[in-house]
């Protein structure tokens, strides 16, 4: 029997955060793409460098605001993707079961997970550091160039290129898992909530360790 | 070579200066170094630089984050075939800035005044040594007396000795080929305030084509000139038709060997370049041991040394100007209120004119960075409403001591300033 039970897995601030991170990082993406390969006429380029910089602002301040009006998210956060075990190691020798299940249609044992997974708790770590330095890189490479020691935004533009690619090839596999997995796709952009059924199906220790249950009839 | 330029004498190199459209990021850190706007591009898309308004100043180049713009010159090669052809005299003119420089590229501490090592590494090169500082003291001595007739002429109505016609008030100064250009292309009505006086480089390679040839004993054709300049735009001034003086005086004095001109300077490399010609002869500069300049032309005074810095020209002829005027040295010898790098710096100073036993108020006033700061003072000259009578002009930052020329300095800005942030948009 399946079960009606669901659980509130993105709160509110989680969701507006996510909003606007989508709002943002997406057409920073894209723009910065453009900006790489320049394949644009120069008022084009232009306007692809206006939007950068527009949703590079609304980037940074997402992350301020979401850094000071969900701190214990943030914390908790941190907490979930910096813990690893023995499990991640297992998770990632068969890439969480995903290419089994999508290119071979076969159901393999995944090692047991928290509310992420190894490969989330991974992007996780790589959008805390890599994003905190495309935000302070950005800001550096668009306001103060000519302030700063010629090799210190040399090496600042450097790590920019690196960890924007990192993240925007990140980001395809982010997509496509995270509509892949539509439960969570649907909780993530609606209602914050996934089925119970599926939550302790693919994140078992978070179910068992982490949730309450406040209302047998109603969650 | 842009043939659309339309500021350039036949025979100029028409800009010095370009960008590498592969590695410009279009972030416009540039724009903020030019003194002229003649970065052309919009933010995020490929800058390039307009020749015509572009004063080759260098500054872009030495300070873009990502090294995208270059020098269109490059003459390495060429001299030191020169200086392996035995039937060649090649003569090195070193400005003053860059003993204190070039040592960084070859390890020593910034700021490492290595006069002797460098004469040592440019013998051991090949080259004649022809010390710039020398150039330096002669433009002083004209550019101070210069003022001096203007000056008598202004207060005093004092006629030319020769009849020549005298120029205007407040003199500037014209050593610096990027401010002279800028008054070319932009103030023409300007001209006469400039001092008639060739810099010290094209001073220098016409001495080594004239009194040099008895020196070396080499014909003027058989003298190859290298000026060794902090600055980019000193390429630019090098390669203008009119400075073939050694040439002109050669001809009518009867020692011209050909009916083909030659130019009082045949090439210039900056200090970027010599140190990269020192590494290609295997030279190591700072291994070397320190040597003379080898003849009078390596002789200078402290007045030609301080010409590298900002102030220091303006020093150099108030000490030239107070010695003609009263008879005596400035006492003590540093000026200091035309020191330091404040964007504009001003002072009085008060001299007795022994010729006319009147004293007289001189003002004068010293300006670098001229992309932050020349736009004032020229506005005031140009309303006859400016209170100096000579004007230092410097188109870098703290002078020619910071010249696009210069080896590139990855750990500081050579940004002096308003400190703001750009914000840049359009």
């Amino acid at each position: 029997m399946i079960s009606q039970k669901t659980i509130l897995k993105h709160p509110l601030s989680v969701r507006i955060f996510h909003y606007l991170l989508i709002l943002s990082f997406l057409p920073l993406a894209v723009t910065g793409v453009f900006l790489y390969f320049k394949p644009l006429s120069e008022s084009a380029m232009n306007l692809t460098m206006q939007i950068h910089v527009v949703a590079g602002v609304v980037l940074t301040l997402d992350a301020i605001a979401f850094f000071l009006i969900g701190f214990n998210r943030v914390v908790l956060f941190l907490k979930r993707i910096f813990y690893f075990s023995i499990n991640d190691i297992k998770w990632f020798a068969i890439l969480g079961g995903y290419p089994q299940k999508i290119l071979l249609r076969k159901k393999v044992v995944v090692p047991s997970m928290g509310k992420y997974n190894s490969g989330q708790k991974l992007f996780g770590i790589c959008v805390l550091i890599g994003g905190t330095i495309l935000i302070f890189t950005g800001w550096i490479l668009w306001a103060l160039p000519h302030l700063m020691p010629r090799e210190a935004v040399s090496l600042l533009g450097t790590l920019h290129t690196f960890f924007a690619w990192v993240l925007t090839l990140f980001l395809l596999v982010h997509l496509f898992l995270g509509i892949y997995m539509f439960d969570d796709f649907k909780a993530m952009i609606l209602h914050g909530k996934i089925p119970y059924d599926e939550a302790k199906e693919m994140a078992p220790l978070w179910v068992e360790k982490e949730i309450i249950s406040i209302s047998e009839n109603s969650y | 070579m842009n043939v659309a330029a339309k500021t350039y004498q036949k025979g100029e190199i028409p800009g010095v200066i370009a960008i590498k459209a592969s590695a410009c990021k279009g972030c416009d850190a540039c724009k903020r170094h030019c003194p002229t706007g003649a970065i052309t591009g919009s933010f995020g898309a490929t800058h390039s630089v307009d020749v015509d308004s572009c004063l080759s100043c260098g500054q872009c180049l030495i300070n873009c984050p990502f090294g995208a713009p270059y020098e269109t010159s490059d003459t390495v090669d060429e001299v030191i075939a020169r200086l392996k052809d035995r039937n060649t005299t090649v003569v090195g003119i070193i400005a003053p800035a860059v003993r204190v420089a070039i040592g960084e590229d070859f390890g020593l501490p910034a700021g490492s005044l290595v006069t002797g090592k460098l004469y040592g590494s440019m013998k051991k090169a090949g080259f004649e040594i022809l010390d710039n500082n020398f150039a330096a003291d002669l433009t002083i001595m004209e550019e101070g007396t210069e003022f001096i007739v203007r000056a008598r002429h202004a207060v005093f109505g004092e006629k030319s000795e020769h009849g020549a016609e005298i120029g205007p008030l407040p003199q500037f100064t014209s050593c610096c080929p990027a401010w002279v250009r800028l008054v070319e292309t932009k103030y023409p009505t300007l001209i006469p305030n400039l001092s008639s006086a060739k810099s010290p480089q094209q001073m220098a390679g016409t001495v080594a084509k004239t009194y040099g040839t008895k020196v070396w004993g080499k014909s003027a054709e058989k003298i190859y000139t290298v000026g060794i300049m902090p600055c980019t735009a000193k390429k630019l001034e090098a390669s203008r038709p009119e400075f073939n003086n050694a040439y002109e005086y050669n001809k009518k004095n009867g020692r011209a060997l050909t009916d083909k001109p030659y130019p009082d300077i045949d090439t210039v490399l900056t200090t970027r370049d010599l140190s990269r010609l020192f590494k290609k002869l295997k030279i190591n500069l700072a291994a070397e041991k320190d040597a003379d300049g080898g003849s009078l032309l390596a002789d200078y005074t402290g007045a030609g040394t301080i010409f590298g810095n900002t102030g220091g020209v303006m020093e150099a002829a108030l000490r030239t100007a107070y010695a003609v005027l009263t008879g005596e040295e400035l006492k003590p010898l540093e000026f200091k209120p035309v020191r330091g790098l404040k964007g504009v710096k001003s002072a009085s100073v008060k001299l007795k004119d022994t010729k006319y036993n009147k004293e007289v108020t001189v003002n004068v006033a010293v300006i670098h960075n001229i992309a932050e700061n020349i736009k004032p003072v020229i506005d005031e000259v140009l309303s006859g409403r400016s209170p100096y009578h000579f004007i230092e002009v410097m188109n870098c930052p703290g002078g020619c001591i910071n010249g696009g020329g210069q080896p590139i300095y990855g750990n500081g800005s050579s940004w002096l300033g308003a400190i703001r942030p750009l914000f840049a948009w359009k």
